[in-house]
């Protein structure tokens, strides 16, 4: 493997980590479908680093073996975090744009999952709804500054 | 301005299989403007004592005053415990995180909700106590500075807030001898200064023989001797049963004075032990 | 604070359970899950309870470790149960005021709340009775076969268990960032949600700092002791599927089986 693809794996690693850690950590304020999961606002490191795409990935999953909310969590909500990711990447030259497909695709697929497999009385719309709400105060509150602040600081993602 | 504390007793996760005490009925004071070092052992509770004093972690049982205001009580708002008591952590070096070098010793006045003109002065004054030209620092990126620079903003940082019990951990952990010669002057020139409430903790014996007007010595969890500087450094076998030393110049006048020398018994600093050895070997 | 944080749901033992392959686990949890979507009476659920309290029984984990795994959900749970009571219409049971309750409602409630405890008790069973590295090696294992269409199998997994190795690391650092921002005037309890959200930030930066600078020197040590990647790389801990995997895999089928005759029968 050559050296830079350690370092990419690693930096992946510690991507996970430090999502798992923030979930463990300060976990989601809310209850039912209206959630502010902070970890979440690491969704935006993928404009900064394509090792966060694996990273979120992996962090999501360990989150979930690590909590409490078990496989199907782990299974639809990794996909998702995986689908966002890799689009956050793909809009990584439109800083204010990096945001949304965290935001829209667990959106869709959280929602689904809360409406058909726990489900929750509300409209499939709303269900959807209810969890972008959650996502867009992580995302963009918590999310978009960190982006704009870790952007400063380009040289320890090399 | 004074501290006491009566019986203070802390307990880590209580209930759990893996409970500890960390602190055991521990009373002291500290009064106005005294410098007062803590020494002990890794593991003796140093760093959990100190938490408690600026609020970070309240004991199971016993009584912390500060300033007149008992901070273990139900409601004490902790930014007035903040505001007085000031906590510099290890390598305070990496709570670094604003843009540039003013900002982030600006944080801690922001927090305080002190207006904008005198935040401004307060970091200036700061930065220049603690060695650094304001202007030439102010907007430099703290990420762009060497080690022993980057802990003097942190450092800066706590002091901005003015507080008038300054607690330093270890403040020249990892520090070459200069730079360790530096902030150590740097600290008793603040406390000159601001007049307030100094405590060093660290396992330099020379350090603390020198500066402090008073010593603390713990041991798992439990405070076993308090006293000046003299009375603490003159019982050597005590000190070393708990793995600690004394300073190097004490331990040079004692050598000596095992081989005959006529020598004086509470030396406790380089200068005091040159007089000394000078007047003797004059003879 | 974070001293009193258990890491994982893993609960030590030397139960049958445990000493199952991971990835037998792993593919018996889903197949339990996909179970409780299939069946679609309470006898479906009855059967699933039995095998759950069967599989719990031979586990020797204690019960109240099991129902601490339903704490976090509890909400979501009641929520679900109370909405669907109250929401369906149908035939009426009891009314109070404007609201009420209908028979089809509370069918529903019951029978969602019942399949969602089931579901929680079930997946949360899978990290009781299985280490975070075991679970790592189990889903690598399982996931092998994918790298033949380009999945970096080896990477995912090892990445993951790196992962694992750091977050106690991480969890002590944010501690200390945390009380060091705390000791200069950051408030994490109070205020509304915006407020707190911007005191994140001070956590969040020296956290990424010093995160980067492991992964710096945890990559040059690992190239230094020749680490080239997963080709040909062999592990200590060999998995090896035994005799009472096979007998759970039996049991498993018949379950399977049990439920799919319920679907159909019932």
């Amino acid at each position: 493997m050559k050296k830079h693809q350690t370092r990419f794996w690693i930096q992946a690693a510690l991507i996970a980590a430090i999502y798992a850690t923030l979930t463990i950590l300060l976990g989601s304020i809310g209850y039912g479908p209206v959630q502010f999961r902070i970890a979440e606002a690491l969704t935006v490191l993928p404009a900064l680093t394509p090792a966060a795409i694996p990273g979120l990935f992996a962090g999501c999953m360990i989150a979930n073996i690590l909590g409490p909310y078990g496989m199907i969590d782990m299974i639809l909500g990794g996909g998702a975090t995986l689908l966002a990711a890799i689009l956050s990447y793909r809009l990584r030259k439109h800083p204010a744009l990096v945001p949304l497909p965290p935001i829209l695709v667990n959106g869709v697929v959280i929602g689904a999952m809360l409406y058909y497999v726990y489900a929750v009385p509300m409209s499939l719309w709303a269900c959807m709804g209810a969890v972008s709400l959650g996502q867009l105060v992580s995302c963009y509150i918590i999310g978009y500054p960190l982006l704009k602040i870790l952007g400063h600081y380009e040289k320890i993602f090399q | 301005m004074s501290i006491q504390a009566r019986n203070i007793t802390h307990i880590y996760s209580e209930g759990l299989p893996h409970e500890s005490v960390a602190l055991f009925d521990i009373s002291f004071e500290i009064d106005d403007g005294e410098f007062v070092g803590i020494i002990g052992h890794t593991g003796s509770g140093k760093s959990t004592l100190l938490q408690h004093l600026n609020g970070l972690l309240k004991p199971k049982s016993g009584q912390i005053v500060v300033g007149g205001v008992d901070i273990t009580a139900g409601k004490v708002s902790m930014i007035d415990i903040r505001r007085r008591t000031g906590l510099v952590f290890q390598y305070p070096e990496y709570q670094l995180f604003e843009e540039s070098v003013a900002k982030d010793v600006a944080f801690g006045p922001q927090n305080l909700g002190l207006p904008p003109e005198e935040i401004e002065s307060r970091v200036e004054e700061a930065l220049q106590l603690v060695g650094l030209d304001y202007n030439e620092f102010k907007d430099k990126s703290p990420f762009d500075l060497s080690g022993g620079e980057k802990r003097k903003v942190a450092i800066a940082g706590v002091i901005a807030m003015k507080p008038e019990v300054l607690i330093l951990d270890e403040p020249t952990a990892g520090l070459d001898p200069k730079a360790h010669r530096d902030i150590l002057s740097m600290i008793e020139n603040i406390h000159d200064h601001e007049k307030n409430i100094t405590i060093l903790v660290t396992h330099k014996m020379d350090d603390v023989a020198r500066l402090a007007d008073k010593i603390l010595v713990m041991e798992d969890g439990r405070l076993v001797m308090n006293g000046t500087p003299e009375e603490i450094f003159s019982q050597k076998e005590a000190l070393s049963g708990m793995g600690l030393s004394i300073p190097e110049p004490t331990e040079l006048i004692i050598d000596c004075r095992e081989c005959g020398m006529d020598l004086p018994a509470d030396v406790l600093t380089i200068d005091q032990a040159e007089e000394a050895l000078v007047a003797v070997l004059a003879k | 604070m974070l001293r009193d944080i258990t890491l994982g749901q893993y609960y030590p033992g030397n139960s049958v359970i445990h000493r199952l392959d991971p990835r037998v686990k792993i593919i018996g949890t889903m197949v339990y899950i996909v179970a409780l979507f299939v069946v679609h009476t309470f006898v479906g659920f009855a059967i699933s309870f039995v095998a759950l309290a069967a599989v719990i029984a031979v586990s020797k984990v204690p019960v109240k470790f099991i129902l601490r795994g339903l704490k976090p959900i509890f909400f979501i749970i009641l929520f679900t149960f109370v909405l669907n009571m109250f929401m369906y219409s149908g035939e009426v049971l009891v009314k109070i005021g404007f609201l009420q309750i209908t028979k089809e409602g509370l069918y529903t409630a019951f029978f969602m709340a019942t399949r969602l405890i089931l579901l929680i008790i079930g997946s949360s069973l899978l990290t009781l009775a299985t280490r975070p590295m075991s679970l790592t090696d189990g889903i690598e294992s399982l996931l092998k076969p994918f790298s033949k269409i380009g999945l970096p199998a080896h990477e995912l997994a090892m990445m993951m268990t790196i992962a694992l190795r750091f977050i106690p690391t991480l969890l002590e650092e944010t501690d200390k960032i945390m009380k060091a921002q705390q000791a200069r005037g950051a408030d994490f309890e109070t205020g509304n949600i915006f407020k707190r959200a911007k005191h994140l930030i001070p956590i969040l930066i020296p956290l990424f700092i010093s995160a980067f600078r492991i992964a710096q020197d945890m990559a040059m040590a690992m190239e230094a002791r020749c680490y080239r990647g997963g080709d040909n790389r062999t592990r200590m801990n060999v998995m090896k599927y035994s005799k009472i995997d096979g007998v759970a895999c039996v049991i498993l089928a018949l379950f399977v089986g049990a439920a799919i005759l319920e679907r159909i029968l019932i």
